[in-house]
């Protein structure tokens, strides 16, 4: 049996075991569904998180000490992970042997070159941990961007699935909409096509996650290499390489993804995975200088700096930037957000939405609720986004945590955010038309939405009465709409008092015959039409901003009742109210 | 070198295996791990996982507290919330046509507290439920106890595909929570099975016949010569406890506007020693009262006397030969 | 090169990179064991440390605790006040670092009396030089308006530099959160707290203000400027904030400036008209006394202030002045 087949064997398990757990994210305990397959699995085996994470945070979370695998297996046996395990660079090794396969031996021998740009990755790789690293500059954790594993399962998850998924509804009951979707896959997209250029020009050209394999693997046990300094020279071995690492010369360890290919096509038998070096020389480091390596480090503080100069985390801090129940203060979320977008697939409601640059550069993809989207807000009786982050940024809450019960009754529910009534737009607030939609809505309990009564005479609403004969008035104007105030909120008002509209005419209305007239009535007398409104209050010691209001408002472009960051429980610097 | 190609091919091949049988490893260790999972959010039970085949959950479970109680199932909240209620979950299932199974599961702390709102709320003629110790069914709907759990389950609509299903989900919900099993109603026993109405026993934890004090009440209706006839029983911690209460309850009815009548029946009186024995006439209504032991006991307002004094006898020998027994 | 040596070199080789490969995989494996979280971040809340405010309180000395001279001249009074407590050598020792806290605001003209008198200011920072031999005198705010237009306009930016004090204008860096024990509203609250970390003594210097919402602004009230975050929504409880404030910060000494008083439109003023002039100065290391005798200028009793009533209950100070027999020099 051959390597090169276990390889592609191993390839298709990872590659379809990431595919399935993508697709099994779903709420429910059907076999397809969460149950407690391990979605995150790839997220924690990822060391590039659980380095970037400690940088920021200075602590390794629990689940992210699966990274600790992956180190060790690298630190022996190489960069095994790139052709073995991860998901992406399967892709791009298929992709590249579908594009370049018709190609003669000698094209594709100088296709699989190694090129001075090789060297991008750990400029790459150094510049977003430095980004990182600083603490006393504010640290802020952007690995997650081009990092291969995030990069995939948000592809994946936010864009790829929900197409397939389209049709079927197996990953989610409705159609999922994702906003910005077009940029995660347009760089999906790019990163794919690429191979096209060069064969694996991710892996090879920018992945962060391989130049950190690179740096791991080099002291590695086994490698690749020439069994002796002499062989025919036929160059075949550099036919397939999948990391333009030059097996052919020296070797160089850190390029070299262990995909086997060249042991698989040396005629002369002589390359081989062995604990001795190649008899041909061999490049242990990266090929990364100093003056380039230091060029990363102040890069990456300088971008801090950049970075945070919209001064977000300050005064100017976002207000639409809404994150889920349990994410950490703004500061400590940014320190452990991957963009992995886990918590956007799972939230049942498609309520968790990739973030823009809202909250500037850093916020990009990050989760951020938008009640326009998706089926319901925020639902009251579910944490799946805090269960199913592999970081902690969105800490693990119960429910009664979230609801301020039980044990947490003190403490009170987990607001989000504040729900403020746009009283230039509101129906009921504005245009005089009866509107309680966001107050039936509310789901805390007391309703966080209140209204108050009032009654409004409505425009030409002031009649002059003809003749009367018991509850129906006749008037002077016969201009009036038929039945047009027969809705139950229509009162007619005569003489300081009101009595219900059940019916009217163009030039009568008739009131309900309950309730007669206290005051008598002649012709010439003047009465009103009025509407009865209950304009909608936010009691913002109960509202949570949970956003179903926002949801359910009629008013459907810019909506009337919306929710603002303000008042969110993890920033008590932004509190609205001095107690609760 | 032909040797050597040789062992490295063998070579190549154990190495081989023993890397796909890492990946098989791996492979079996992630499906043992996906088996699901007991809660999905905290201590909310897995009411997912009983959709049966062919039915979708269109929601989530719903979780209510004694706060919420009320904005879904609104003014029965009381009923619940004053016996011991704890938290209320419930879960849709929709079947073809949008046809949807609804379960209401009732966590009400104790097995007592449970059969308290579920005898009170039974409906008349219906058919018992097999399998469960207390539970009925309607044509459409499902109503049992199962430990500290009172289950509803309603289907909205009585097609045969539909009722099929709900009764399927009320056999894996009894499967799949967990109880005290051990748990029982003592009282229970106490009643004569004689004439007894079949699962008419109903527990009233406070306000009894609307006197506060009696509390823990059991009460059972009977067929007494064609006539029925509602008996009640309330075990209190000992004789003296039982009497101050008979007396009490007595009070009550007299204050109530009853007023004490002879008996019929001459043998009534010496039957118990206990001098508690009383008769009332309540509005046109036979009321007898009296304790034995630690129990207080009674026949509530009966329309023939005659029976009614049948059915204290009944209850006055039953508990004697309880108090002997001890 | 013999075969035999070829095969040294590379088990050679081998053995420094196996050597290399283990103590990598020890230094992660430790790495990681130290740095391992079980419990993952427990609340939402920024997880800042808590720091503590150092109590810069001297020496008790009965009988000397408040001082109060009349007069209109600020600096011959101030340099009377203090030498009626014991001089500023008492409160100032040599070596010392010292950290003054005056009322700028706003960033208005010390004419309009919404600051601390810029002179005044200059005195104290300069006897604490002169007689206190203090090694450095750090004169701090964080004021409402732009911190720098405020030390401009006020005018003691350049009156303190003048006698060698230094400004240090509030930055966010040195904000750090702190709760008050017991407190209700001070709870992981920014404060101005760093440059305090360095300093051996505060003093604050505060003018006697009306204030629309507390009624009165004199030396507690002027420990707000020491709040960071966005202060002004503990203007939804202002009582319990000031009381809180004079609970948290423990001053060496206030000195409380009454030659003029705002009567009318605080805390701004900005008319001439706003001002009375009063003609007196109180110097005390009792922050509720002062500000007790501060109010009486604005014709108001202590009881007036529900503030002063909170901050003696938990033992700030007294409202009754009179038993501490604060020194009168007319």
């Amino acid at each position: 049996m051959k390597i090169v087949q276990t390889r592609r064997i191993s390839q298709a398990f990872f590659f379809t075991l990431f595919l399935w757990l993508c697709i099994v994210s779903t709420i429910g305990d059907k076999l397809w569904q969460l149950r407690n397959w391990p979605v995150n699995w790839f997220l924690q085996l990822d060391p590039l998180t659980a380095i970037g994470t400690i940088l920021t945070t200075h602590t390794l979370y629990r689940t992210l000490a699966w990274a600790l695998v992956t180190i060790v297996l690298t630190i022996i046996f190489g960069r095994f992970f790139c052709s073995w395990v991860c998901p992406f660079g399967s892709l791009h090794h298929f992709v590249g042997f579908l594009a370049h396969r018709k190609k003669t031996n000698a094209q594709k021998i100088k296709l699989n070159k190694y090129r001075k740009a090789q060297r991008i990755k750990y400029f790459v790789l150094v510049f977003v941990l430095a980004m990182a690293a600083f603490p006393s500059l504010a640290a802020t954790l952007q690995t997650g961007l081009l990092d291969p594993i995030p990069l995939v399962t948000r592809s994946f998850n936010l864009v790829l699935v929900p197409i397939f998924d389209r049709a079927a509804n197996v990953t989610s009951a409705t159609p999922r909409f994702y906003e910005g979707a077009w940029l995660i896959f347009t760089i999906f997209l790019t990163a794919i096509l690429l191979n096209i250029v060069f064969p694996r020009f991710y892996c090879r050209f920018i992945c962060p996650l391989g130049a950190l394999f690179g740096i791991l693997g080099r002291f590695a046990i086994w490698r690749i290499g020439k069994t002796q300094s002499k062989c025919s020279n036929c160059m075949l071995c550099e036919k397939s390489c999948e990391g333009g690492c030059e097996p052919a010369q020296s070797i160089r360890i850190a390029e070299c993804v262990l995909c086997f290919n060249c042991r698989q096509d040396c005629e002369d038998e002589v390359i081989c995975y062995q604990s001795r070096g190649s008899l041909a020389g061999e490049i242990t480091d990266p090929d990364i200088s100093r003056r380039g390596f230091v060029l990363s480090v102040v890069s990456g503080v300088f971008a801090v700096g950049a970075v945070r100069f919209g001064n977000k985390l300050g005064g100017n801090w976002s207000h639409k930037v809404i994150r889920p129940p349990g994410a950490l203060a703004e500061e400590e979320f940014l320190k452990r957000c991957i963009k992995c977008g886990q918590c956007m697939r799972i939230c049942p409601t498609n309520v968790i939405q990739p973030g823009g640059f809202q909250g500037g550069l850093e916020n990009l993809w990050t989760p951020v609720l938008n009640n326009r989207i998706g089926s319901s807000g925020c639902q009251l009786n579910c944490v799946a986004c805090s269960e199913i982050c592999p970081t902690s940024a969105i800490r693990p809450i119960s429910l009664p945590e979230k609801l301020g019960t039980d044990e947490f009754a003190d403490t009170g529910p987990i607001k989000i955010g504040t729900a403020f009534v746009d009283r230039n737009r509101c129906l009921a607030w504005a245009m005089d038309k009866p509107c309680i939609v966001c107050q039936e809505n509310c789901p805390v309990s007391p309703k966080a939405i209140y209204t108050q009564e009032v009654f409004n005479t409505i425009r030409d609403g002031l009649l002059k009465v003809k003749k009367v004969s018991g509850n129906i008035v006749e008037t002077i104007e016969n201009n009036l709409k038929q039945d047009s105030f027969s809705t139950g909120d229509y009162f007619c008002a005569i003489k300081g008092e009101r009595y219900k509209i059940i019916a009217n005419s163009e030039n009568s209305i008739e009131t309900s015959a309950e309730e007669k007239f206290k005051e008598k009535l002649v012709a010439g007398d003047k009465i009103e039409i009025q509407i009865r409104l209950q304009k909608p209050y936010i009691d913002i010691s109960k509202c949570i901003g949970c956003g179903v209001c926002e949801h359910e408002c009629p008013v459907s472009g810019k909506k009337a009742i919306r929710i603002s960051a303000e008042g969110e429980t993890r920033s008590p610097d932004r509190k609205l109210l001095l107690k609760s | 070198m032909k040797a050597e190609t040789g062992r490295s091919k063998r070579l190549e091949t154990v190495v081989s295996i023993i890397l796909l049988g890492i990946i098989s490893i791996i492979c079996l260790c992630i499906i043992l791990r996906q088996s699901p999972r007991i809660t999905q959010s905290g201590d909310v039970p897995d009411l997912l996982s009983l959709t049966p085949q062919g039915f979708t959950a269109p929601s989530i479970t719903e979780v209510y507290n004694s706060g919420n109680l009320y904005e879904k199932i609104n003014g029965k909240a009381p009923q619940y919330t004053e016996s011991g209620f704890e938290r209320l979950f419930t879960q849709r299932f929709a079947g073809d046509n949008d046809e949807l199974i609804e379960l209401y599961l009732y966590d009400m702390g104790n097995l007592r507290n449970a059969f308290s709102v579920y005898s009170i709320q039974k409906r008349p003629q219906t058919e018992a439920l097999p399998n469960t110790k207390f539970g009925y069914k309607t044509s459409n709907s499902l109503y049992f106890v199962h430990g500290k759990y009172y289950i509803e389950l309603i289907a909205y609509s009585e097609s045969e595909k539909l009722i099929e299903a709900m009764v399927q989900i009320g056999k894996s919900l009894r499967g799949k929570l967990e109880i005290d099993q051990t748990a029982e109603i003592a009282e229970l026993s106490l009643f004569e099975q004689e004439n007894i109405v079949a699962g008419s026993i109903k527990l009233y934890l406070a306000n009894t016949f609307g006197f506060e004090d009696l509390t823990e009440t059991f009460s059972s209706r009977y067929i007494i010569d064609g006539q029925a006839v509602t008996g009640f029983l309330s075990k209190r911690t000992n004789a003296a406890e039982a009497d101050t209460l008979a007396k009490s309850y007595s009070d009550f009815l007299i204050e109530n506007g009853g007023s004490i009548k002879k008996a019929i029946n001459k043998n009534i009186g010496s039957t118990v020693k206990n001098q508690s024995l009383k008769i009332f006439d309540f509005y046109d209504t036979t009321e007898i009262v009296f304790s034995t032991g630690p129990f207080v006991a009674g026949v509530h307002e009966a329309e023939n006397q005659q029976a009614a004094e049948k059915l204290a006898l009944l209850f006055m020998n039953k508990l004697a030969g309880m108090v002997k027994s001890k | 090169m013999t075969k035999r040596t070829q095969s040294k070199i590379d088990r050679r080789r081998f053995l420094s990179r196996s050597a290399k490969a283990a103590a990598s995989i020890a230094a992660a494996g430790i790495v990681a064991a130290t740095l391992y979280d079980k419990e993952g971040p427990r609340t939402g809340i920024g997880s800042d440390e808590l720091v503590t405010l150092r109590d810069f309180s001297v020496e008790h000395r009965p009988g000397k605790i408040m001082s109060v001279v009349k007069g209109p001249d600020r600096t011959g009074a101030v340099n009377q006040a203090l030498d009626l407590l014991g001089g500023i050598e008492r409160f100032v020792s040599q070596g010392d670092t010292v950290a003054i806290k005056p009322n700028v605001a706003f960033a208005s003209s010390a004419m309009l009396g919404a600051t601390s008198n810029p002179e005044l200011v200059a005195e104290v920072v300069r006897l604490c030089y002169a007689r206190g031999k203090a090694k450095k005198v750090f004169v701090l705010d964080n004021p409402i308006n732009d911190p720098a237009s405020c030390f401009r306009w006020s005018g003691i930016g350049k009156a303190v530099s003048q006698v060698g004090g230094k400004v240090i204008l509030p930055r966010e860096s040195m904000f750090r959160h702190t709760s008050l024990e017991g407190g209700k509203l001070i709870r992981n609250w920014p404060i101005f707290s760093e440059p305090l970390e360095k300093v051996d003594k505060l003093i604050g210097i505060a003018v006697v203000k009306d204030h629309q919402h507390s009624r009165a602004s004199m030396t507690m009230k002027n420990w707000y400027g020491l709040l960071g975050g966005r202060r002004n929504i503990f203007h939804q409880d202002i009582n319990t904030i000031i009381a809180e404030l004079a609970m948290l910060v423990k001053p060496t000494l206030v000195i409380l400036d009454g030659i003029q008083t705002m009567i009318t439109n605080g805390p701004t003023g900005g008319s001439l008209s706003d001002l009375k002039q009063t003609n007196t100065l109180i110097a005390s290391c009792d922050m509720v006394a002062a500000d007790s005798y501060g109010c009486g200028l604005l014709g108001l009793k202590p009881s007036d202030l529900p503030y002063l009533g909170k901050a003696e209950n938990a033992g700030v100070g007294t409202t009754d002045y009179e038993s501490l027999k604060p020194m009168l020099a007319i």
